[in-house]
């Protein structure tokens, strides 16, 4: 990866394609790539759907090699949703096959002036920008079959639906998966609405010609990889849990805890869980012919994802991932897979975040658009945002944003971005990352569960109350790091238990790179994407008091324990103090 | 107290028909009065590795077990057994874990435990992976129900069952699997 492509949409004689050198911005990848670039470029008081803002698609560090699990794919901007610096990723086959070409980030500047709409196809000989009406409103599904008969179906598609060309606040980029299903989404704070506001309808990935990236010491990278691998497999939660349940193992120990968000924050346990839960789908989806172990991308050890049919064994979706199952599910009070399963297709086809989409769909039944348990509402509402109507439009821009048109006061955002499936009453710990991450409320902003390992901010004793606030600075450091190598969060449990894994990691990143990292390179990473985004934040009008969760969570205690959000200001305001 | 005993034994292959029941919970009679590890490894004969080693997350009650030598097991407690868990509040659940800080206020506080023990029932659930590890024991174990749940259950193995004394309001459903 030695180049840079940036694409001019408004150029006044149309699109223009320059390539660069890296520059200041060599050896970076994924989310180091993405906020550093924003943080240096864009300007923070820019309109985020405006001709000044820029979206940066950037690999991973390890992506485009022998690797696994290095497929994830970070894509940044200010985000049209919070106002913040954003960075989002995904799964799926474009950050292997964008890495091959040699590219460390593809950056959409500019804004075209008329309406054309515009496609990209980047391949081994170069980048065309090629107008394509054609495909004008066209949803993801429909859209990337239409693609296939041109391209083919050995390239990676990134695609947006009708919600981002109709730059609603929710619309999420979508990523191809191995079977060339657009499943595989950077969702969160609207990232596909600025791709849309650029008019820019899907990028063709083309790595035919190509090898995968060699490493500078083969041998030792090989060597580290099979060591890495062995790690994930005999680890419970990359080797047994995941595989056979996906990330909805979670939905009955979430509400088993209390803290499982139900009818929009309203308790902390859902009547209907065990018929949403992990081991009830993953059964449902084996008699009918689906599978509950599925990869999203080539060299993925861990296969936490599945393939959700219908009861005549018909595909409907890949399988559901937790928050999705939770807010389609027992955040609306629906306890109905096939329900889900459908939203969750819709949301791909549409290509919104299904975070944002269900919390959303959940503050609208609080509005009294809907009862909540309501099924067939459910799936009407989202119909609107389907149709575009004017209540569509509405639901599309989020939670925050329909909140405030009802006039509903339980709106459970931070920074206008919908809270993920756990309750910060509940777990108070992961409302901190709530509160502070430079993302708003997003859960893997803290996730890299590795920090005990890596040391970050040196030892915490995790029974302490101050321990909660340097855990989620901690973590917030970690996930960074681990963002910018396009490895998959999920790593992190075997590099939190097995030291050796984690020794893996490192000699993967060393070898790759002809360069000998430790554990205290990987948190300077980290700390230094984070500096940049909080700076960036700052410069956006962001303050302490923007680190906040909405005052229900301390005024409201949630059943079965009772309990209000206890985080002082004070302590919160301490989180980046480093 | 004495109930009506009916006993099962099935194909290994039929377990999974009990996994929804063991997810949201059985009734289990039980000595309490004890500590949940007396419970696992004394009164299951749950071997103490697997219990240090596999089961990794725990609830009394909903709230999450660090220490299991002094967590009081009462008549009525609600027992919730896990394997690993992903995601961060995955790792936070996890008994005795680095994350556990991030669950203050909800965490089981440490009992005082006597020694003296009662007969009484306890409700289990089991969740993932420990529902095909553990559910054969559990369900060997021995279940409560009442009679509509039994009649309820016994519709998936019509002809599998033999009653071994009079009928009662409640009865002992024990479960063995062919190897």
């Amino acid at each position: 990866m030695d180049k840079i492509a940036r694409i001019d949409m408004g150029a006044p004689e149309g699109p223009k394609v320059t390539v660069g050198s890296l520059g200041e911005y060599a050896g970076l990848g994924g989310r180091a790539m993405t906020s550093l670039v924003v943080a240096a470029e864009v300007h923070p008081l820019a309109h985020a759907l405006g001709a000044e803002n820029k979206l940066v698609i950037s690999p991973g560090m390890l992506s485009g090699t022998t690797g696994s699990m290095t497929g994830r794919l970070s894509v940044g901007c200010k985000s049209p949703l919070t106002g913040t610096i954003k960075e989002s990723n995904a799964g799926g086959q474009a950050a292997q096959v964008l890495a091959r070409l040699g590219y460390a980030a593809v950056i959409l500047e500019g804004k075209p002036v008329g309406d054309d709409l515009y496609k990209i196809v980047i391949d081994k000989d170069g980048i065309q920008v090629i107008v394509d009406n054609s495909l004008k409103l066209m949803d993801n599904y429909p859209l990337v079959a239409r693609l296939r008969q041109e391209y083919g179906d050995k390239v990676a598609y990134m695609t947006i639906g009708s919600a981002g060309e109709r730059k609603l606040l929710a619309a999420s980029i979508a990523c191809t998966d191995p079977e060339l299903r657009p499943t595989r989404h950077c969702g969160r704070g609207g990232v596909g609405a600025v791709m849309g506001a650029k008019r820019v309808k899907a990028i063709i990935i083309n790595d035919a010609g190509t090898k995968m990236r060699p490493p500078k010491d083969p041998d030792a990278y090989r060597d580290a990889n099979r060591k890495f691998v062995e790690g994930l497999r005999k680890h419970p939660v990359t080797g047994e849990g995941l595989p056979a349940y996906g990330t909805n193992v979670l939905t009955n120990v979430l509400n088993e805890a209390g803290g499982y968000p139900t009818n929009n924050f309203k308790t902390g346990q859902f009547s209907g869980s065990a018929d949403l839960s992990g081991e009830t789908q993953a059964a449902l989806e084996i008699a009918r012919g689906g599978s509950a172990t599925h990869g999203c991308h080539r060299g993925c050890v861990i296969q936490c994802s599945g393939i959700y049919n219908d009861k005549d064994g018909n595909y409907v979706t890949k399988q559901p991932e937790y928050e999705t199952v939770w807010s389609h599910g027992g955040h609306c009070g629906i306890s109905n897979l096939d329900t889900v399963a459908k939203l969750d297709y819709m949301d791909d086809n549409i290509g919104v975040d299904t975070i944002e989409m269900g919390v959303t769909i959940g503050v609208a039944m609080e509005a009294g658009l809907a009862e909540f348990g309501d099924d067939a509402a459910a799936i009407r509402l989202l119909e609107e945002v389907e149709k575009g109507t004017p209540l569509g439009r509405v639901l599309g821009c989020g939670a925050a944003v329909t909140g405030k048109v009802f006039g509903v006061e339980r709106v459970p955002v931070v920074k206008d971005q919908a809270l993920p499936a756990y309750d910060p009453r509940a777990v108070q710990g992961i409302g901190v990352t709530y509160a502070t991450t430079t993302q708003g409320a997003d859960h893997t902003a803290g996730y890299a569960i590795a920090t005990n390992i890596l040391k970050v901010g040196g030892d915490v004793d995790p029974l302490k109350t101050e321990g909660q606030i340097e855990l989620s600075r901690n973590l917030q450091i970690a996930t960074a790091a681990i963002d910018s190598t396009g490895m998959c969060l999920f790593i992190a449990f075997a590099i939190m238990d097995q030291p050796e894994t984690f020794q893996a990691l490192l000699d993967m990143l060393g070898s790759f790179h002809g360069i000998s990292m430790t554990g205290d390179d990987v948190v300077a990473l980290g700390k230094k994407v984070l500096s940049a985004e909080r700076d960036f934040n700052t410069r956006a009008g962001f303050t302490k008091h923007h680190d906040r969760l909405p005052r229900f969570f301390y005024n409201e205690p949630i059943a079965p324990h009772n309990q209000v959000f206890m985080m002082k200001d004070e302590e919160l305001d301490d989180v980046f103090n480093w | 107290m004495t109930l009506e005993t009916v006993a099962l034994h099935l194909a290994a292959g039929q377990l999974n028909t009990f996994f929804p029941l063991l997810q949201q919970g059985v009734v289990v009679p039980a000595t309490v009065g004890c500590s949940l590890k007396s419970l696992l490894c004394d009164q299951f004969a749950i071997p103490a590795e697997y219990v240090a080693n596999r089961i990794t997350t725990v609830f009394v009650d909903n709230r999450p077990v660090d220490d299991l030598d002094r967590t009081l097991v009462q008549d009525g407690s609600r027992v919730t057994l896990s394997g690993a868990m992903p995601g961060l509040v995955g790792a936070t659940m996890r008994r005795g874990g680095f994350y556990a800080a991030l669950r203050q206020g909800i965490s089981h506080a440490a009992d005082h435990i006597e020694g003296v023990g009662e007969r009484g029932c306890i409700r289990v659930k089991l969740f993932n992976l420990l529902l095909g590890e553990l559910g054969p024991l559990i369900l060997a174990h021995g279940q409560i129900l009442d009679q509509d749940e039994l009649t309820a259950l016994l519709r998936h193995f019509p002809g599998q069952y033999k009653k071994t004394s009079a009928d009662t309001g409640r009865v002992l459903l024990t479960v063995s699997f062919m190897e």
